[in-house]
């Protein structure tokens, strides 16, 4: 009985030695991070009793172009759709203020929603927590070399598998619905997207890159630019309920673009 | 001046939405920008929503009726990172306020807020870019 209780202890100090081995051989990405995307530059003035204090949005974690980072693979701003699809592109394009999903309160997607804003790296799965005004979605991603399910209900952040290349965090998601965008501009894809995500440390930083695989309208695979992430000492909240007011009062489809 | 202050506050919004990239409506294609109001009354409703915050508004209208202002501003996150919440414009329902805004091209008591006046002489106001500096 004694060596029984011995054995099963000895055993569990070994897994849990193989799994801290295993952690260890990787770079650990858990925490948050700020947002990559540029910040327009705007503030806020308040005034009490003619005393004015100007509050200006935080830029520190603006960045710049990520290209030259080591590891990014050389981008494109833009896909290259087959050509019996670029009138479709256009016109979903040139009216987006009225057809693009997301401005009506729907989800972005993988690739669209970009890096998450936190990760929880645990030792089967990594966890990433995103906030977007659609809701606040997580993705659940097995590491421990299952494969994708076979009959997933198609979705717009699809069914995610999780590996190590190196130091590199390798994310292969399948599965997707054809009702979300890969991007601004009319980006629509169908249920054949590929989606393969990298993300790397370069230093403090994260580094995050996705490359979009759509045989059925892309005429080759794009790969997006990168983007460098911050650490970030923010803590995640709620966010707030997306109520959509302006749609019905478009006069015309003047629309701005965001990079 | 003031036109850019709502532009700026539509570049925020596809800015400061999510972490996804966004495409958004030009403000043209709802405003006016040159018909800029200031409106004065009170308060009675703040909603803390995506992609804008929304406040409502009861202010004298001619021949004494009550108009039903609503103005949209900046979205909730972009509040957040100067250090605004809703309790900070909350607090003032049931109190007089003065908004200016930009007005809707189609005729509504609706606007985009860039400026806010509140009860303890507290005032609000978006600044673009150069403004900033």
């Amino acid at each position: 009985m004694k060596k029984t209780l011995l054995a099963v202890l000895a055993s569990a100090v070994v897994a849990q030695g193989l799994v801290l081995a295993q952690q260890a051989r990787h770079p650990d990405f858990t925490g948050v991070w700020s947002y990559a995307i540029d910040r327009a530059p705007a503030a806020l003035k308040k005034e009490v009793n003619g005393q004015v204090v100007i509050q200006k949005i935080d830029q520190s974690a603006r960045h710049g172009d990520a290209s030259t980072v080591k590891g990014v693979q050389p981008s494109t701003p833009r896909p290259t759709y087959k050509p019996e699809y670029l009138a479709k592109v256009k016109d979903l394009a040139d009216h987006e203020s009225r057809t693009d999903p997301v401005f009506y309160c729907g989800k972005p997607g993988v690739p669209r929603i970009g890096p998450p804003r936190k990760i929880v790296q645990l030792p089967k799965e990594t966890i990433f927590l995103y906030e977007d005004i659609s809701g606040d979605p997580y993705r659940v991603i097995p590491t421990d070399g299952r494969p994708h399910r076979q009959y997933p209900n198609p979705s717009a952040y699809g069914d995610s598998i999780g590996k190590w290349d190196g130091e590199v965090f390798v994310v292969d998601v399948t599965g997707f619905g054809d009702d979300t965008w890969f991007g601004e501009d009319g980006y629509f894809h169908t249920d054949a997207m590929h989606v393969v995500e990298r993300i790397w440390k370069d230093g403090d930083n994260l580094v995050w890159q996705a490359t979009v695989e759509e045989p059925k309208v892309l005429a080759k695979p794009w790969v997006m630019p990168a983007r460098l992430l911050k650490p970030s000492s923010d803590s995640l909240e709620e966010s707030p309920r997306c109520v959509e007011s302006d749609g019905g009062r478009l006069l015309n489809d003047d629309h701005h673009l965001q990079r | 001046m003031r036109y850019a202050v709502a532009v700026a506050g539509f570049i925020v919004f596809t800015s400061f939405a999510a972490a996804s990239l966004q495409a958004h409506h030009s403000p043209s294609a709802i405003f006016d920008m040159t018909k800029h109001v200031a409106i004065t009354g009170t308060l009675t409703r703040v909603d803390w929503v995506n992609p804008h915050i929304v406040l409502m508004m009861e202010a004298k209208g001619e021949g004494g009726k009550v108009d039903q202002w609503k103005f949209e501003s900046n979205p909730p996150s972009w509040y957040k990172s100067v250090g605004l919440a809703r309790a900070d414009f909350a607090k003032a329902i049931g109190q007089t306020i003065t908004v200016s805004a930009v007005k809707a091209r189609d005729g509504s008591l609706y606007g985009y807020m860039d400026k806010i006046k509140l009860p303890d002489g507290t005032s609000y106001e978006l600044l673009n870019g150069s403004e900033a500096k």
